[in-house]
């Protein structure tokens, strides 16, 4: 089994308990172990970059020097998180000089980084380590005419690190495909959920939802997968205040793509989560309720 | 030795006495070693300066001289003038740059004066160890290779022909024309595009002093100015020229069609034997092998059997020829790429169906264009009611091309006048970062835009989508922009969208600087001798450049530059033989081992080995004098004249003057 | 001789270590703003903001609500044709403004990022009921009971522990904060 230093973050210990529980699930399904990291802590989100960075790349580094005990690939479901250690451990390898003062911290905990690190998105293995052959060849359910519009939203794609299309990626796309969904093309879908502002500045996060729900809406989407806690928070959570908001009256259901994954891979839905939702999957059922569809 | 030395200290107004102390290196100078007089001047390049060395010469029995002032290739030759005019040889002068490669270099006045007096020192131990030498005459071949059949290289290639030169014109496309054949009018006068240039191309198919090569691509350059080897190959057209009348019924009854990608950008069809337009020159047509049935599956042969001449035209058999012409000089004329739009997706082309490139609007507003002049959507009917026009795509930009393309304000404004023109009621919008205008009559084009009613935007469109938030937005194109005049992000919803793309450097310009041997910059443009003073030649001797090759320009600007390199070489033509710089190198044949070495290292072929005496040999007039074999040889026997050993280390123990008393020095074992 | 520090300078150098190019670049075209998604809920947009540092406007870009609206989505540095960081000079200017203390105080970002902080401090973890009275008092009474509302659903749903989770190594991680800021006990 291939194992991985996974990195939950927080908010895979609450509001997206069924992110954890169904990565744990589809990994496992495809042979990969995502191996817990041991006594991990806050990657400092977005909020503490506000206040000081360099405290923020240290709380970041204690993450990655925790995976480099390991020797394995740091693995975070979470955008966010994943942008701040991708990044961090980027300048780190650049500037000698940060590295040298963050280990200085470190040795507190009796830990140090050499680097370099890879640090990954979870659906990056999914989508180069496993790869979509595999994939399709492990699905027991295909996710047959399900509407699935993939949202990649920000900071999986941005800033942009080498070579990857910040525009128009597809491989989220592929993935759907792999699994019998149909992928809705939708214009939306690398644009912004608020992110935070749902917190700081709630009217400018609800518009962005908004605008969202509307276009995968429009384009007659079943169910929005989404790779990242606080973009399915965002779109599920708050989508009753949009309604309330705006007079919509959308009942857009907004899976994890680990869960739908799950499902075509034959995974039972307790066990990914499903129905820890604010908005209901009824309308999905008949992918839920017949194992033999294909 | 008993080496009298004249150093001389420029001034250069400010530019140098600013942060080099001029009095004091002049002062120290002439307490240096076999110095007999340094002075400082104002300007060491006027005629009072230059006197000033002649002078001295005469008076004092200066034997070398040496000037610190600014680069060797703004006035080595103006002072190796004044010493030939004082009676020495050339070669018995020296000049420390103490311009470019110090005072503009810093602030630091202490650390400038110290530097120029190593460069100054650096010169003087160097001319003691200078040698006279007597410039080569070359005989200039009067026949000219001029590379780039567009309106750059017919400008030049007529030029040289008027004045009774010949030239090879060589061009890779089956017509003559370029870019500029494609385009409808040209900004600001709006002339028609073909009206004024297919006169031009006639001139050059009938004139007797043009050998025009079309469909045809240099394949190798050898030898130097005056005598360029030039090898051209000739690609199979499949028709022969001699016998073809340009009757074109091979094209009508040829019974397949595809698109045509290079002259109609994709909008409109061709057939698979064809001329790429009715004005092509020269008229005979091509066969596109990929497309051609007989060619692909051995069948058809519909061509053949309907051409009217005899002998028959059509020649399937026919072969790529390979051409070997001797000429004197070359002109390098090709041209401009588009930038490729799809690189920057958030702008939709390819996947939003309405959004054009700037080349196909040119097509599209060409009365014999695909769609006979018909400003209309992707349908090919709808004609558009609203249409946003958006410079800058690729341009300015660091993600893509970081210069301004120059031309694309002009021709954006030039498209919103044709809409206006062609469909009175649309609305047009114009989005731009700057306006940029200027040139003859380019700005009062702009005032005339702005009286006809065109909506000016400023700002850089950020992207263009198919996403409609409101009704009116459904169907149509959303453009979303932010307004920095009235600070408002605005959404316009439009049928057309137009993409004013980049001017870029020919994909393969680097290739082709190396197969002429000169140099590229950081886009791909060739680079200029001096951008003011030398826009058309290049650092290598005999070639020279014309147009965009050379960066963005419009037609008025390319027409000048193709002009201006022509005058260049007709003066070469004229003289018939010129003076080259006696920097060769040469061999010892006492000493010479016979390994070779040298032989296959010559990037100029210019090294023979005598098989009978076993030693090589350099031929003078092909050496370029580069200094490879010189390093090479294992032996240490091949000189550089100008760059002896001697000479060299003389130069680095002068730069080092200060060094060698501050260090201890420790040989390496 | 040491140069009077001007505004734009001071932000300058905020920027020094970034990777981007300094926003003296910018040429205006007005790229960030017509790609900002929050630009609507902005007083003032990115581009003007940048504008408004390079004339030393310091009030006012130390007043403007700008950069607490950005939701670092960093499409305006993926596009922008200057290749500035614009969304982290938006960081640098959060950062600047609470170290001076002239923030707009009817802000919520601010309070939330302090708090947000000092919870990472108490136990290593983030926990959103902690955040909970940093912002709450904002959306007024319905907006309370809406929140509280939402938060026993959650609990309900198993997506919401009652209490935080506290890492094991705690006073590790304290200690390395210190060592990296010398500030005496972090609360």
């Amino acid at each position: 089994m291939k194992q991985y230093a996974y990195y939950p973050g927080c908010s895979l210990e609450s509001l997206a308990k069924s992110y954890h529980l169904s990565s744990i699930e589809a990994a496992r399904e495809l042979g990969l172990e995502l191996k817990e990291i041991e006594d991990w802590n806050c990657c400092g989100a977005t909020a503490y970059f506000h206040v000081d960075e360099l405290l923020a790349y240290t709380l970041v580094a204690r993450n990655l020097a925790l995976a480099e005990k390991e020797n394995l690939d740091f693995v975070a479901p979470c955008s966010g998180c994943y942008k701040n250690a991708y990044f961090t451990n980027d300048y780190l390898q650049q500037d000698p000089g940060l590295a040298e003062h963050i280990n200085f911290a470190l040795e507190e905990d009796n830990l140090h980084i050499s680097g370099p690190i890879n640090v990954r998105h979870l659906i990056e293995v999914f989508v180069e380590d496993v790869g979509f052959e595999e994939i399709k060849k492990h699905v027991s359910r295909p996710l047959k005419d399900l509407r699935v519009a993939p949202y990649y939203g920000c900071q999986l794609l941005r800033p942009k690190k080498d070579s990857e299309d910040v525009e128009n990626p597809q491989f989220f796309e592929d993935l759907l495909s792999a699994i019998g969904s149909d992928p809705v093309e939708y214009g939306s879908k690398t644009h912004c959920c608020g992110s935070s502002l749902i917190i700081t500045n709630r009217e400018a996060a609800l518009d962005m939802v908004y605008k969202l729900l509307q276009d995968a809406a429009n384009r007659e989407a079943d169910v929005i997968a989404t790779i990242c806690p606080l973009c399915n928070v965002n779109l599920e959570l708050y989508q009753k205040q949009v309604n309330r908001e705006f007079g919509t009256d959308f009942s857009m259901p907004v899976m994890y793509f680990t869960q739908l994954l799950g499902l075509a891979l034959g995974v039972e839905p307790g066990r990914l989560g499903i129905g820890k939702d604010f908005v209901s999957t009824d309308s999905m059922q008949f992918i839920m309720q017949n194992p033999q569809s294909s | 030795m008993s080496e009298k030395v004249g150093v001389y200290i420029c001034h250069c107004g400010t530019n140098i006495a600013k942060t080099v102390d001029v009095e004091e290196v002049a002062l120290w100078a002439g307490e240096q070693d076999h110095v007999d007089v340094a002075r400082e001047y104002k300007f060491m390049c006027s005629s009072l300066g230059q006197e000033l060395i002649e002078e001295d010469i005469k008076e004092k029995g200066l034997t070398k001289i040496v000037v610190a002032s600014c680069s060797p290739h703004m006035h080595e030759k103006t002072f190796r003038t004044a010493c030939v005019r004082g009676g020495l040889n050339p070669f018995m002068f020296e000049m420390a740059n103490i311009r470019e490669h110090d005072s503009w270099t810093t602030d630091d006045r202490e650390a400038a004066t110290l530097k120029a007096k190593a460069l100054t020192k650096a010169a003087i131990e160097r001319v003691i160890h200078n040698q006279p030498l007597e410039p080569l005459p070359v005989e200039i071949n009067p026949n000219t290779l001029v590379v780039g059949g567009g309106i750059a290289g017919i400008s030049a290639a007529l030029e040289l022909a008027e004045a009774g030169n010949h030239v090879y014109l060589v061009e890779r496309e089956p017509s003559i024309g370029g870019h500029m054949a494609q385009l409808d009018k040209t900004f600001p006068t709006l002339d028609c595009s073909a009206c004024i240039l297919t006169p031009k191309m006639v001139d050059v198919g009938q004139h007797p002093n043009i050998t025009l090569l079309t469909y045809s691509e240099v394949e190798a350059v050898g030898g130097y100015l005056g005598n360029f080897d030039v090898t051209v190959r000739k690609k199979a057209r499949y028709v022969d020229e001699e016998h073809c009348t340009g009757c074109g019924i091979c094209i009508e009854k040829c019974p397949y069609k595809v698109v045509d990608n290079v002259f109609e950008a994709g909008l409109g069809a061709r057939k698979v034997i064809y001329r790429p337009f009715p004005q092509a020159v020269p008229k005979y047509p091509v066969i596109d092998t990929e497309n051609c049935v007989y060619f692909q599956r051995g069948k058809c042969k519909a061509c053949q059997i309907f051409c009217p001449t005899d002998p028959n035209s059509i020649d399937f058999e026919q072969q790529d020829e390979i051409l070997q012409i001797v000429v004197g000089n070359i002109i390098l004329a090709t041209g401009f790429d588009l930038f490729d739009v799809s690189q920057i997706p958030q702008y939709g082309y390819g996947r939003l169906a309405n959004v054009f490139t700037s080349l196909e609007f040119e097509r599209m507003v060409n009365a014999s264009g695909p769609t006979d002049g018909k400003i209309v959507l992707r349908d090919l009917e709808t004609p558009p009611e609203s249409v946003v026009i958006i410079h800058c795509v690729g341009s300015r930009d660091e993600n893509y091309h970081k210069y301004c393309s120059k031309v694309c304000c002009m021709y954006s404004l030039k498209f919103a006048h044709l809409i206006h023109e062609r469909l009175p009621e649309a609305e047009v919008y114009n989005c731009y970062i700057d306006m940029r205008t200027p040139g003859k009559g380019y700005e009062e084009f702009y005032n005339r835009l702005l009286e006809e009613g065109t909506h000016f935007i400023r700002g850089k469109v950020a992207e263009v989508s198919d996403v409609a938030r409101i009704e009116e937005e459904e169907g149509k194109l959303i453009v979303q922009v932010a307004d920095t005049l009235i600070s408002k992000q605005r959404r316009i919803p439009v049928d057309m969208v137009i993409l004013s793309p980049a001017m870029e450097a020919r994909n393969d310009s680097q290739e082709v600087s190396q197969l002429f041997r000169m140099g590229c910059d950081f886009d791909g443009f060739f680079v200029e001798r001096h951008p003011k003073l030398d826009p058309v030649a290049t650092m290598t001797e005999g070639i020279y450049i014309a147009g965009a090759c050379q960066g963005p320009k419009d037609v008025p600007d390319t027409v000048s530059q193709g002009a201006a390199a022509a005058a260049r070489v007709a003066s070469f033509i004229s003289r018939g033989t010129v003076m080259m710089e006696p920097i060769r190198a040469s061999i010892n044949q006492e000493l010479c081992s016979g390994c070779r070495i040298c032989n296959t290292m010559c990037p100029y072929n210019a090294i023979v080995f005598h098989e009978d005496s076993n030693v090589s040999e350099v031929i003078t007039a092909l050496c370029q004098g580069c200094g490879t074999c010189v390093a090479a040889c294992p032996s240490g026997i091949i000189t550089g004249a100008h760059f002896t050993n001697d000479q060299l280390l003389a130069q680095i123990e002068g730069i080092l003057w200060d060094v060698r008393s501050n260090l201890d020095l420790v040989p390496v074992e | 001789m040491a140069a009077k520090l001007t505004f734009s300078k001071e932000i300058a150098n905020l920027l020094y270590a970034m990777h981007g190019n300094p926003i003296k670049d910018c040429i205006q075209c007005g790229t960030c703003s017509g790609t900002c998604p929050a630009v609507e809920f902005m007083d003032h947009s990115p581009r003007e903001l940048i504008a408004m540092i390079g004339a030393n406007l310091k009030d006012e870009v130390l007043h403007s609500n700008t950069y607490w609206s950005c939701a670092s989505c960093y499409y305006c540095n993926v596009r922008c044709p200057a290749g500035i960081d614009i969304a982290d000079l938006m960081y640098a200017l959060k950062r600047y403004s609470m170290w001076k203390d002239q923030y707009k105080k009817d802000l919520i970002g601010p309070k939330f990022s302090e708090s947000f902080v000092k919870m990472i401090m108490r136990t290593g973890r983030s926990f959103e009921p902690v955040l909970a009275p940093s912002y709450i008092f904002k959306y007024g009474t319905r907006g309370i009971i809406q929140e509280a509302q939402t938060a026993s659903a959650l609990v309900l749903k198993g997506r919401l522990p009652l209490l935080p989770k506290k890492i094991k190594r705690l006073e590790n991680l304290k200690r390395m904060v210190r060592r990296i800021i010398p500030i005496g006990e972090p609360s």
